[in-house]
């Protein structure tokens, strides 16, 4: 009976205790983040397939690294690797523009199928649709205004939720700091939202 | 209402926002992510039992690694005739095949050295025996 236990216990990624094991364990915990960690990517590089492949450059090398580690270490590390891999995609463009601004070029985006891209509609009311992304949009308009580092903390304390703590680890920098970062983020971007008549944000 | 009550009710409304922006996600991007997590995972099975994913071979190597096969088996010498040739054939095709961690050019040095401060890796005692 009990090795008959045991067998489907490990089937279902459980170990003797019937905690999922690392495996299984990072296996949920890359399911959960991915789509919140894709969206922060190309808030951050503005690009699809480079915010997709930061997000798998992100994921290889947590599990690579740090599958080991306990779970509760995953989610700073992960965003720690991710803000990393943003910064280099942020670099890369700049210095890109640089160049072909130098060689009178400018850089475009390649073509993309519109229909592909098409998020999946949320709402039945076209206008609230309509709304919600307007309304993201003039938020990562001001993002962008906001200095990288107030824009990381933004991004970890309020999109993802990690408090403090994780904040950072994966800012690699002491908790006061991340609360003065994300007070400040937090300040100009309801001046700049406000100065846009975004007043609702604070409704 | 307070600038805290304001505050509060902006990260609301913002973390709202983008948690809508996620879930409107398009299902070619889900499908992209879902590959990706399955390439992460990979990571976990031991280098022999992940296979060949000749997809993930560049062609470059692929050529190489058929040239220096050809040299090691078809030109290979008879084993009385000087052996070195096809050693050094060998350990070509093991240079090769061999997957540089070029990543760890790439590493954070000072979260390593922090990691390194922690209780548990201080003190490490290397002596033998």
């Amino acid at each position: 009976m009990e090795l008959a236990l045991g067998i489907a216990q490990r089937e279902a990624g459980l170990d003797r205790e019937g905690a999922l094991d690392s495996g299984a364990a990072i296996e949920v915990f890359l399911r959960e983040i991915e789509k919140r960690a894709y969206r922060i990517a190309l808030m951050g590089v503005r690009d699809r397939d480079e915010a997709l492949d930061v997000v798998q450059d992100a994921m290889i090398r947590l599990v690579r690294r740090y599958a080991n580690r306990p779970s509760v270490e995953w989610p700073p590390l992960f965003y720690r690797i991710l803000q990393n891999r943003i910064r280099d995609g942020q670099r890369r463009r700049t210095v890109r523009s640089r160049v072909l601004s130098f060689f009178g070029g400018t850089a475009s985006d390649d073509e993309r199928d519109p229909i592909v891209e098409a998020p999946a509609p949320r709402s039945e009311d076209p206008l609230v649709q309509v709304t919600a992304d307007d309304a993201m949009q003039a938020l990562e308009q001001a993002l962008r205004l906001l200095p990288a580092r107030q824009r990381e903390a933004f991004s970890l304390r309020n999109f993802e939720g990690l408090d403090v703590a994780q904040t950072a680890v994966a800012m690699n920098c002491t908790e006061g700091s991340v609360k003065t970062h994300y007070s400040r983020a937090v300040h100009r971007l309801r001046e700049k939202l406000a100065e846009h008549g975004e007043e609702h944000w604070n409704e | 209402m307070s600038d805290e009550q304001g505050a509060d009710r902006f990260e609301q409304s913002t973390k709202r926002a983008f948690d809508d922006s996620v879930a409107a996600l398009d299902a070619a991007t889900l499908s992209r992510l879902t590959q990706a997590r399955y390439r992460a995972l990979e990571e976990l099975k031991p280098a022999r039992r992940r296979g060949w994913q000749w997809s993930l071979v560049p062609a470059g190597t692929l050529a190489a690694t058929a040239l220096v096969a050809w040299l090691t088996v078809w030109q290979a010498p008879p084993a009385t005739e000087d052996s070195g040739l096809q050693a050094e054939s060998l350990s070509d095709l093991e240079l090769l095949l061999a997957e540089e961690d070029l990543e760890m050019l790439d590493e954070e040095l000072d979260f390593y050295g922090w990691l390194e401060e922690q209780p548990e890796f201080a003190g490490a005692d290397d002596s033998v025996g």
